[in-house]
């Protein structure tokens, strides 16, 4: 029998070539390994953290991005507790296509399920989507949002551990081991946006950005 | 001495004297003592002196000795420096030997290549040349120089350059001849000049024509295969499957050449050259799938179907269909139908597993070929590295994930439509606890997860599994919408014939709720039924996959492990609808009859006199009559519900039993006598609810029985007798707290208050 509290699984998804393996890479491993060649079908890591005392295991399932190993990821999607949508922030197309993800999003995944927008690739100089759009995209479709780079390490910890301790809390007030569920959702839906602002050397992340993340949780517990 | 002594006295002198004279004589004998050793001193130093001498001598003679081991040392190292001079002249003469051995056979050589090429002889030629070549070219130009200084400076350069230039001519001529055998198609002639590329240093140039010229012929015969695939196909009546058997005859094709000519590149090129070769085969192999996969997609409609297909799912949004919905949906013919899917859906399995199996063939020979060549083992790894980088980027691995995704969507579709299917055609035997959905649906369940194992892809198998947990989820919820209306004997219908149905129930019930009631307990069967073959159907899963992949790598292990564990996650919400109908059916049907049969406790008296209790023993007890009720109400249940969740009915009913009878008990008054008579209520209840079920409610009624044993006490006192440490061993322990003791003691109304309280607990 493991030692750990709370097993989580969480998936990425996005196009081909976004940095998907290497984020997963990154945390799971500490390596960039440039030149990776690409996912076929699924690929699988696990990670036990540790987040507010407790020990919790991460299932990361990385998933392949080209169209035709879909059917294969797609089946993936419905067990998941946390969908991590990544685009490349220098790349317009693997941007354009978030509306499909999303799409297929709504199809196979459970309704509750988390979900968090990635832009990778920060340490890129040739920017084409700006910080703004990607968060004023993440806030019209109720998902969080990061900029990373799994190159330079930026955000790549921060993601995972956030989203381990929103997992947390949810299923925290779903056990109905909290005494309030809203104060509950509140703590949570916090963490994204307190922790912007203590971290606000990170490129790409001002204060003002950590608001908005905050009232994009709010608007998640409204609803 | 003597100052110290009286000398005034002339006695005192003589003593003095007598004592002076002793002393002298003590001295003198201690003298002569000394004296006498003087001559054995003498003797010892002589002897020294003696020693000495000798010591002398010893010191130059080892002397001696230091110097005759330096020198035998000087000589062993001269010797051993001429014997490593006599190697190195032996070596030299060894190799000069093989110089001149080279030089005899480049003379050999230089006077029969003109010839042989000349007599068309291109076996000796080359085997000349080969010669030629495998003489280290930098040791030949040297030799000639060393010669030259002699003066016949012409006879080794000249052969060198007759012979190079023979090779020069051979190589030419070979790639010409070779040329020519393949125009004219002449495979002998085509093997024999294969065999001489490697003679004369042409090992890469060889393999590559050599695969050019397979390939062309492979390319041939390919296209003529497909072209007669489908009239072979009708003719053995395997139409079906007759893209699946010409790709399996493609694959032969390009797998028979790797292995019939691996010896052969092997024996003339020595190993690790057979990667040149299924590069080569690979591009035209890539080239010829893709023209059966073309065919294919064409002939059996592939693209409109997936078309179809995803346009279905996109309308119904991910969601199972409301039954209702459904119905108008089967009406809708553009949806493919699954029976229509099925026979090609075997066919992408079998595609799909023979490209599969091509690839593992083509790597174990590919490998093993790399393993034995002589280069260095990074070479090696790096070399390995190659060919899975060629094989996972041909074109052929990009159909076979495309066919396998092709495969997924169908096999997706497949077995959601058929489990609606099956849900909806669902019929119901009289006599049956289940209905035939819970048969069908896992069989169909069964038969996809074995459909993926065929495809000999991970990938593939864990999907499925992923898509049978979803369905399965879907079929809960079809579960479960009739045990949410709940049992459908509630309270209303109740309050009308509480009764008079009390012992006949049933037969007053109209049909539609009788049809309703049977419904619900069906589901509830199918349900618990369900859990039971999800279990069995993992473990066989578990067995098959063994059996399929019997070394899987530990990510893949893990992959499969945690798929199967989301199948367990499936079960446990089966179990949990169970349970969510097993409360339905205890607030139902339980509860509302149960009570007032129970509360009928508190029409009979408690407190008897010898004489009330014959009279009482003589006509109907209370428990008779609980236990005449009972019976006829769990009968109505045996039968229709499955084992399992019979004895899950008989525990919620005896747990609510007892707590309802504990409750009257504890607002009713006894005597000794009602104390014995509800002991003897309680054992006969208790010997009743054993004999239902197959497992034990002894332990639900433990409360009851203690508290019986409580009551039926002859003295306050006698509970000693049971209660304490001593007895913990004999009975089971107490469930009771001694509050609740002391409570139930003083029900019984000839128990005096001072003594409960005084008695130790």
């Amino acid at each position: 029998m493991e030692d750990y509290k709370f097993l989580f699984k969480i998936v990425l998804v996005g196009n081909a070539g976004v940095g998907k393996t290497c984020l997963v890479r990154r945390f799971t491993q500490g390596l960039f390994p440039p030149g990776q060649g690409a996912t076929i079908g699924v690929d699988f890591m696990i990670k036990t953290v540790e987040v507010e005392g407790e020990k919790i295991k991460l299932q990361i399932w990385d998933t392949a991005g080209q169209e035709r190993f879909r059917s294969i990821t797609q089946s993936y999607y419905r067990s998941a507790h946390a969908l991590i949508l990544v685009y490349d922030i220098s790349c317009q197309p693997t941007f354009d296509c978030l509306p499909d993800w999303l799409r297929e999003i709504q199809e196979y995944a459970n309704s509750k399920v988390l979900k968090i927008l990635v832009g990778n690739k920060t340490d890129r100089d040739d920017r084409e989507i700006p910080t703004q759009i990607g968060e004023e995209f993440a806030k019209q479709h109720d998902m969080y949002f990061l900029e990373t780079s799994a190159k330079e390490a930026e955000n790549v910890e921060r993601l995972f551990y956030e989203i381990a301790a929103e997992l947390i809390d949810q299923a925290r007030s779903k056990d109905g081991t909290n005494v309030n569920k809203t104060t509950a959702d509140a703590i949570g839906l916090g963490n994204f946006g307190t922790k912007a602002t203590q971290n606000s050397c990170c490129s790409g992340f001002s204060s003002n950005t950590s608001q908005t993340n905050c009232e994009n949780g709010n608007s998640r517990s409204n609803t | 001495m003597i100052s110290s002594m009286d000398t005034n006295e002339a006695n005192n002198m003589q003593s003095d004297l007598v004592k002076i004279q002793d002393e002298e004589e003590a001295i003198n004998s201690n003298l002569e003592n000394l004296l006498s050793k003087q001559s054995i001193l003498d003797s010892k130093m002589n002897a020294i002196c003696y020693f000495l001498g000798a010591l002398n001598t010893v010191s130059t003679d080892s002397k001696k000795l230091s110097s005759q081991i330096s020198h035998t040392s000087d000589l062993a190292e001269s010797v051993s420096a001429k014997v490593r001079s006599v190697d190195m002249a032996r070596s030299r003469a060894s190799e000069c030997q093989k110089r001149v051995h080279d030089l005899i056979d480049l003379q050999l050589c230089s006077q029969g290549v003109l010839n042989a090429i000349e007599e068309e002889d291109y076996e000796k030629g080359s085997a000349l040349i080969g010669r030629f070549l495998s003489i280290d070219q930098n040791v030949l130009r040297r030799t000639a120089g060393d010669v030259g200084s002699n003066g016949s400076v012409t006879s080794v350069s000249d052969a060198v350059h007759t012979l190079e230039k023979a090779t020069e001519k051979m190589r030419k001529l070979v790639v010409i001849r070779f040329d020519e055998a393949v125009n004219k198609d002449d495979l002998a002639s085509v093997e024999r000049f294969l065999k001489l590329f490697p003679l004369l240093g042409m090992h890469q140039d060889g393999i590559e024509k050599f695969g050019k010229y397979i390939c062309m012929k492979l390319a041939v015969k390919c296209e003529k295969e497909l072209r007669s695939s489908l009239d072979i196909a009708k003719a053995e009546n395997r139409l079906s499957v007759a893209f699946a058997d010409t790709l399996t005859t493609l694959l032969e094709n390009f797998a028979r050449v790797i292995e019939v000519n691996k010896p052969i590149i092997e024996t003339y090129y020595g190993s690790g050259y057979l990667i040149i070769l299924a590069t080569l085969l690979q591009n035209e192999c890539d080239l010829e799938v893709k023209n059966v996969i073309l065919e294919f997609n064409k002939n059996r409609r592939i693209a409109d179907l997936i078309q179809q297909i995803n346009e279905y799912n996109r309308s119904m949004g991910g969601n199972m269909p409301s039954l209702i919905q459904f119905q108008k949906q089967s009406l809708n013919t553009d949806k493919p139908q699954p029976k229509d899917l099925d026979a090609l859906i075997l066919e992408l399995t079998i595609m799909h597993s023979r490209v599969e199996l091509y690839f593992r063939f083509l790597k174990r020979k590919v490998k093993s070929d790399i393993e034995a060549s002589d280069k260095d083992a990074n070479e090696k790894e790096q070399q390995i590295q190659r060919l899975s980088t060629i094989l996972n980027n041909s074109d052929l691995s990009r159909k076979m994930q495309e066919i396998l995704s092709t495969y997924l969507l169908f096999e997706r579709h497949f077995m959601e439509e058929s489990v609606y299917k099956a849900i909806i055609l669902d019929t119901f035997e009289v006599g049956q606890q289940c209905s035939s959905m819970v048969d069908d649906v896992f069989y169909i369940l069964r038969k996809c997860i074995r459909r993926s194992l065929t495809t000999q892809s991970v990938n593939g198998l864990c999907a499925v599994i992923n898509n049978t947990a979803s369905c399965l989820c879907n079929f809960i919820s079809a579960l479960k919408i009739p045990l949410k209306n709940g049992y459908p004997s509630g309270y209303t219908d109740l309050a009308y014939s509480a009764i008079q149905s009390a012992v006949q129930h049933g037969k007053l019930q109209s049909s539609d709720s009788e049809k309703a009631r049977s419904n619900f307990i069906n589901r509830l069967n199918n349900a618990d039924m369900s859990t039971e073959f999800l279990e069995t159907l993992w473990e066989t899963v578990e067995q098959d996959i063994k059996n399929t992949f019997p070394s899987l790598s530990v990510t893949e292990q893990r992959i499969v492990d945690s798929c199967i564990a989301e199948l367990r996650n499936v079960r446990d919400t089966l179990k949990a609808c169970v349970n969510f109908g097993m409360t339905q059916l205890r607030s139902s049907a339980i509860k509302p009859r149960l009570n007032p049969w129970i509360d009928q406790f508190f029409n009979y008296s408690h407190i008897l006199s010898e004489e009330e209790l014959a009279d009482y023993e003589a006509g109907e007890t209370f428990i008779q009559t609980l236990i005449v009720q009972l019976d006829a109400f769990l009968s109505q249940f045996k039968n229709v519900l499955t084992p399992r969740n019979f004895d899950a009915f008989v525990s919620i009913l005896t747990s609510d039993t007892t707590s309802r009878l504990e409750r009257a008990i504890k607002k009713s008054s006894f005597n000794r006598l009602g104390g014995l008579i509800l002991d003897q209520q309680i054992r006969a209840l208790s010997s009743y609810l054993t004999g239902v079920t197959s497992w034990s409610v002894r332990d639900k009624m433990t409360r009851l029985t203690q508290i019986a044993t409580i009551l039926n006490l002859e003295k306050v006192e006698e509970l000693s007798d049971y209660w304490g440490p001593d007895n913990e061993n004999e009975s089971p322990s107490w469930r009771l707290t001694p509050q609740e003791v002391r409570t139930l003691l003083a029900l019984r109304i000839d128990f005096r208050i001072d003594d409960i309280k005084r008695i130790k607990l």
